[in-house]
């Protein structure tokens, strides 16, 4: 009887002890929250969203609720954070990220995370990354974001109308002036431009100076207090350069008037040849331009003498950032992972068009281009080489117009040199650096 | 029935409060955070005094926003005031389909500003916009490849614009105080032998001095807040030059593709902003001040 009992008390143990286990379980359901910068019907959102539902699969006790917010994202983010909501994670272009929640202390440090293996690969997911893409917004060494769409700032050019002229790509700066005038003898405008978007002006700016000075020269010149590194000979190199383009003929004179999208219609309108912008330019004229219609890309020219070399990319890139306040950094990460599986990295690449971090990826052939620049790179730079995330106010309010006024043709080069180099020296003198 | 006063008051109390709650209260809050540097966000706010306003004064971007604000207030209210009173007294001439009109040129009104900008961006187009068509048809082929939107006609493009969306509205507002006026007035002027200009100078603008008055202080409060009309109009990511004082304070404070987020100063830059409303309202209403006409 007695014996009966102990097993009775035991057996009943056993099954609230299980009932009890299971109970926590189901207290310890795990939801992340993440807020996204796409909107919901954006090829990028369908993606991330069957990359949910494949993490949510494959880890049950947690699921992932998804805010679309769109381009404003880090904005809404902040708010809400300041306004006591929890978030887990977020992504962005990997500047704004850099320039913002990341240097304001929110995110989680992601070094030690990212020695875990890869989902689907016998290696830390550090080593899945294209070169210079993991590190390119580290601070001291420590990583906070973990990049996961690649776009590269290249000459985006229509083969068919280099074919009929007999052109070869251009390798030097003297090169791209005589396809110039190949492309004008044709009747064709050579270089599609907007005629009032600072942010694509600039990428002339700084292309212009990677190539001369090499990366890194035009962030150093940027926060250079005194101003003087703008009267170097190479910013009136870049200036005379700027204006060539104008003045020769290859952005014709009526670019001026091309407010976005404007100037890249004319691409698909098969009037312009080629145009200097994101590879995300294949993408946005996709519906645009004819079905025959071939796209190719190459790398900004060299420059005679320069130290910069065409292996030298500029990478605009797209990253999640884990916030350091979430209770479940394990879980957010290993969504991060599931994202960079080779599954979803492929779908990106297949389905919305765009390059990936993922270095076992073939990109989509429309822009294969860019997958061949990225993965030749032996040096990654980030928007107008890393001035448009450290030194964000400086670029809107002093860079930015002053080069807008250059490439308008309202001041000349030397009057550019001159204005940048007090500009700065006043904009330092008044925004001291910590 | 008489009504007493306290009752009113009782009536009055919830949406007073919710004024003071939701616009007096932030409008307080904003001249204390314009005294101090934050990003809106993680740090706490430092007290820094006047600095965010002394900033300003050598702000050459603030300037020029407050240069094409202050362009669209005058240059925009001269024109649309006076297409407003030209097409008024058209429309009340006594013409056939007055509803009509009325109805056509308010239309821009109900129609989204984002709708317009593109519309009105791709008139502007060179070469393939509605405009290049046009003098493409003339035979003006130089004028068809003409940047309108450049950086020497893109604020009078843009004017246009806003010019073309918004005098309907003061139209209709005009039109509303014309309907008032007794025929008689006019009738008895005529037979004095007054004028069509006369009648205009004598009797119609006196009589509508109220309404012009409410008029110019709506326009001044719009045009010198005009915010979704050039941040769309403009492109992709603004040029700071052409930047009016609103859309200035919404880069600096919320950050477009840029993270600012000095929201201690974009804050100052709206502490001015509310200044040169209040400077501009009281100034229009002492300038509008006049006899009020009953009839």
């Amino acid at each position: 009887m007695k014996k009966s009992v102990t097993i009775g008390l035991l057996a009943s143990l056993i099954i609230l002890s299980t009932l009890g286990i299971g109970f926590v379980g189901a207290q310890e359901q795990i939801t992340l929250v993440y807020w996204s910068m796409w909107n919901e019907t954006e090829g990028q959102a369908r993606v991330i969203q069957a990359a949910i539902e494949k993490f949510e699969a494959e880890n049950p006790g947690v699921t992932i609720e998804a805010v679309w917010n769109g381009r404003q994202n880090q904005t809404l983010v902040r708010t809400a954070i300041s306004g006591g909501q929890t978030i887990d994670l977020m992504d962005q272009d990997a500047d704004q990220i850099a320039g913002g929640l990341m240097r304001e202390g929110f995110a989680l440090p992601l070094n030690d995370l990212l020695q875990q293996p890869a989902l689907d690969r016998d290696e830390p997911l550090a080593d899945v990354f294209l070169p210079g893409t993991l590190e390119m917004f580290a601070l001291d060494g420590v990583i906070y974001q973990l990049p996961y769409i690649y776009n590269t700032v290249q000459f985006w050019y229509d083969k068919r109308v280099f074919e009929e002229v007999g052109l070869e790509i251009p390798q030097t700066w003297d090169d791209l002036l005589a396809a110039c005038d190949a492309l004008n003898a044709a009747g064709y405008a050579p270089i599609a431009a907007e005629g009032n978007e600072p942010g694509y002006a600039a990428f002339y700016l700084t292309e212009i100076l990677a190539r001369t000075k090499g990366p890194g020269w035009l962030q150093q010149a940027a926060a250079d207090p005194t101003g003087e590194m703008w009267r170097d000979p190479a910013v009136l190199d870049a200036a005379q350069k700027t204006r060539e383009l104008w003045d020769r003929g290859c952005i014709p004179p009526e670019t001026l008037g091309y407010v976005w999208p404007q100037g890249q219609n004319t691409l698909a309108f098969g009037t312009a040849a080629m145009e200097l912008v994101g590879s995300w330019l294949p993408v946005e004229l996709q519906n645009a331009v004819d079905p025959d219609f071939q796209w190719g890309g190459f790398s900004f020219p060299a420059i005679e003498g320069g130290a910069g070399s065409t292996t030298d990319v500029y990478a605009l890139l797209l990253a999640f950032m884990i916030n350091k306040d979430t209770e479940h950094p394990e879980e957010a990460f290993k969504f991060l992972q599931t994202i960079m599986t080779d599954e979803i990295q492929q779908k990106f690449t297949d389905e919305a068009f765009v390059g990936v971090t993922n270095k076992y990826i073939e990109w989509n052939p429309i822009i294969a281009d860019a997958a061949a620049a990225a993965a030749a790179a032996t040096t990654t730079y980030g928007d107008v080489d890393g001035v448009a995330s450290l030194y964000s106010e400086y670029l809107n309010t002093i860079l930015y117009p002053t080069y807008m006024s250059l490439w308008h043709g309202t001041i000349t080069p030397e009057e550019y040199v001159e204005e940048m180099a007090t500009l700065s020296a006043q904009y330092w003198a008044e925004h001291p650096q910590s | 029935m008489r009504v007493s006063n306290r009752f009113i008051i009782l009536l009055l109390l919830p949406a007073t409060a919710l004024y003071f709650l939701f616009f007096l209260v932030p409008t307080l809050q904003a001249l204390v955070y314009s005294l101090y540097d934050w990003s809106g966000f993680g740090a706490a706010p430092v007290f820094i005094g006047l600095r965010n306003f002394r900033e300003l004064l050598n702000d050459r971007v603030f300037w020029t926003s407050m240069g094409n604000t202050i362009g669209i207030l005058v240059i925009g209210g001269v024109v649309i005031f006076g297409l407003a009173f030209v097409m008024t007294m058209m429309i009340s001439s006594g013409i056939r389909g007055k509803k009509f009109f009325r109805s056509i040129i308010f239309l821009p009104n109900i129609i989204a500003v984002i709708a317009l900008t593109t519309l009105w961006g791709y008139m502007y187009t060179p070469r393939t916009g509605l405009f290049a068509a046009v003098f493409t048809a003339l035979g003006l082929t130089e004028l068809a490849r003409f940047p309108w939107l450049g950086p020497d006609t893109i604020f009078i493009a843009m004017m246009i614009a806003i010019v073309w969306a918004e005098v309907g509205f003061y139209l209709v507002l005009l039109l509303a105080g014309m309907d008032k006026i007794p025929p008689d007035f006019y009738e008895s002027a005529k037979l004095d032998g007054a004028s069509d200009f006369q009648q205009f100078r004598h009797i119609t603008v006196p009589l509508l001095s109220d309404v012009i008055s409410i008029g110019m202080v709506l326009w001044a409060i719009h045009a010198l807040k005009i915010f979704e009309f050039p941040f769309s109009f403009t492109g992709l990511e603004p040029n700071p030059s052409s930047y009016t004082v609103a859309v200035y304070l919404y880069i600096l404070g919320f950050g477009q593709r840029q993270p600012i987020y000095r929201l201690g100063y974009a804050t100052a830059v709206g502490v001015m902003l509310l200044l040169a409303v209040i400077l501009i309202v009281l100034l229009l209403r002492r300038v509008t001040r006049r006899e009020v006409y009953q009839y």
